[in-house]
């Protein structure tokens, strides 16, 4: 079974086609790229699949669940984190996290222990009582991140997490992403980053509304006969 | 519940780590009460007239007797000829002016009237219609002594008698008023606002990305708005009655309970605004446009609403405040009971029912 298996998944906002068509499918514990211009439909798409947003037509199945009949089951194994950083400035480290494990439905105690545990892991103990308006942005994305696999879920859809942070941040951020992946979680990443996309296990190109390019960097560099991904795009868009 | 519970939790956070917001919150109320209060007072005392008597009878010296010693004029200046008279508008700061024609005792005994001519600075409209209403009921009041006295009995015996309202006092007015306006603020406008922001910033996404239910997020934005606006109708209510000396005439408990049906209507309202705007600015003016504005225009609070066009009378029905305002100074002023404004209340909760009902089905859409 695949943890993502889109088929055909169509939105129209009126007469503009956002997303036309996309199939494609994610194997469990992968890290997948999702590339593409602005307005090319990454973000429509991520929206249908997280239960935002009813497709026009086609469907998918996200961790074995029908976006369009199980929108409910779909979001308790789900973690989301968007592009703009979107946890509460004025609520502290600990407060958000709690938070959000709550409304997950994280018993208590066991909440308590998973968000210490997390903070350990981003060495950011010491933050827990602090204003999350008052931290570095990097560590505040790193902090998002945490926050969005607080309750284990089975996919996490990144939009875009590491825009604005510097590449120092953005490696550690990649270590986070592989180290849930390791974890079996699987991964749907957006990024502007030709760079990040090679760290993917395989990435798709959208354009249009639709998925012009997919497979592994590697093959995609073969393909298009370059020696990056960012070439591979260059070489895309002037075709 | 948890959920609720922690959502209601967060919220109190964002109000109470906001303190400059939460101040003004809790201060506005009080500020708006004493303002209209001491400030905004339709009464008038001691206005400047000129009296020009051309009879000097009995009578007529009589009459300007009572118009000075009703505590509303004070006489300061008795022209001689009706151009000295616009002297006195423009010189003294008169008011008004009053002429007694010659003869008035005479024409009074014989024919039973007189005439009086009363002229007016009229370049403030509100004073000039207030001075004239008290010309009027001094004028009355005369003409009802002049019958006791006299030996013909009267064929034109007015009496006038005022209820309710027997000093004619404008707080009895205001306060209904600012308490719809502080609801309306706090409770829609405030949680409209909030609720915008999280759209803005994008955490309104990560929660509706959650299987956290929709009516909790909205219910966890209202009820603190709520408690803080219920705290605000009581201090201004604690002012009206100690300060301004408003009686609350029917049950305090029906005041209450009207106040809190109110309030659900406003944050129904606030929910409805905010599931159709996008930014704070969207909820702001929409507030302002669809809210503030009828609840100071058209709820009768400032403006009397009868003698508004017809379209602007039919207009205010859909619009909340209206019946508040009427139930509210039914229950302060006439005492009235639950089986006098149940109507009133009865329509305050269908509005809000409606306006739940509405944005529930906005917030709702996947499409």
């Amino acid at each position: 079974m695949f943890s993502i298996e889109a088929n055909q998944l169509t939105k129209q906002f009126g007469t503009f086609t956002a997303v036309d068509h996309i199939s494609f499918q994610v194997n469990e514990g992968e890290i997948f790229g999702f590339l593409g211009a602005n307005g090319a439909g990454k973000t429509t798409a991520i929206k249908m699949m997280s239960g935002l947003l009813l497709p026009t037509s086609g469907t998918a199945m996200i961790a074995g669940f029908d976006i369009r009949t199980q929108s409910k089951l779909i979001k308790r194994n789900i973690g989301y984190m968007s592009q703009k950083f979107s946890l509460y400035g004025d609520l502290t480290v600990f407060e958000n996290m709690q938070l959000f494990g709550t409304i997950y439905k994280i018993p208590r105690k066991e909440l308590k222990d998973r968000i210490m545990n997390s903070l350990r892991e981003l060495d950011m103990e010491k933050q827990a009582d602090t204003l999350v308006d008052s931290i570095p942005l990097g560590w505040k994305q790193k902090l998002a991140f945490a926050t969005a696999i607080l309750h284990r879920p089975k996919i996490v859809f990144l939009d875009e997490p590491t825009s604005g942070v510097d590449p120092i941040v953005r490696r550690e951020f990649w270590k986070l992403i592989y180290l849930a992946a390791s974890k079996g979680v699987t991964i749907l990443v957006t990024t502007h980053y030709m760079d990040e996309a090679e760290y993917c296990n395989r990435i798709s190109i959208m354009s249009e509304g639709q998925i012009k390019l997919i497979g592994t960097p590697d093959e995609l560099k073969k393909k298009m006969e370059v020696n990056t991904i960012n070439d591979v795009f260059v070489k895309f868009v002037k075709r | 519940m948890k959920e609720l519970r922690m959502i209601l939790k967060k919220e109190f956070i964002h109000i109470f780590r906001d303190t400059i917001t939460l101040a003004l919150v809790l201060a506005m109320p009080i500020a708006l009460v004493l303002l209209f209060g001491f400030t905004i007072s339709t009464d008038i005392r001691n206005a400047k007239i000129s009296v020009l008597d051309q009879s000097k009878d009995t009578q007529s010296k009589t009459l300007v007797n009572q118009l000075s010693a009703s505590g509303y004029f004070q006489v300061v200046s008795y022209p001689h000829n009706e151009l000295e008279i616009d002297d006195d508008f423009k010189n003294k700061g008169i008011k008004l002016a009053i002429i007694i024609p010659p003869n008035f005792e005479e024409n009074l005994s014989k024919e039973g009237n007189a005439t009086l001519q009363v002229i007016n600075d009229v370049s403030d409209l509100n004073v000039a219609s207030i001075l004239n209403n008290y010309v009027r009921a001094v004028v009355q009041r005369y003409t009802a002594d002049y019958n006791d006295n006299s030996s013909r009995g009267s064929a034109f015996d007015i009496t006038v008698k005022m209820l309710y309202n027997p000093e004619s006092n404008s707080v009895y007015m205001f306060v209904p008023g600012i308490i719809t306006l502080i609801m309306v603020l706090v409770t829609a406008l405030l949680s409209s606002i909030t609720l915008a922001r999280e759209k803005e910033t994008g955490t309104m996404r990560m929660l509706l990305i959650t299987p956290v239910k929709k009516i909790y997020i909205i219910v966890g934005k209202v009820i603190p708005y709520m408690i803080i606006s219920f705290i605000s109708t009581i201090a201004i209510l604690v002012i009206s009655v100690t300060v301004f000396k408003m009686p609350i005439n029917g049950s305090l408990l029906m005041l209450l309970f009207l106040c809190i049906i109110f309030m659900l209507t406003a944050a129904s309202f606030g929910m409805l605004i905010s599931s159709i705007s996008r930014t704070q600015v969207d909820a702001m003016m929409i507030t302002m446009m669809g809210l503030f504005l009828p609840t100071v225009l058209l709820s009768g609070f400032l403006f009397p609403l009868n003698s508004m066009p017809m379209v602007f009378q039919v207009l205010a029905n859909i619009f909340p405040a209206k019946w508040f305002i009427l139930a509210i100074k039914d229950v302060m002023i006439k005492g009235s009971g639950f089986f006098d404004i149940w109507l009133y209340l009865l329509i305050l909760f269908v509005m809000a029912v409606v306006f739940i009902i509405f944005s529930l089905s906005r917030l709702d859409k996947r499409n």
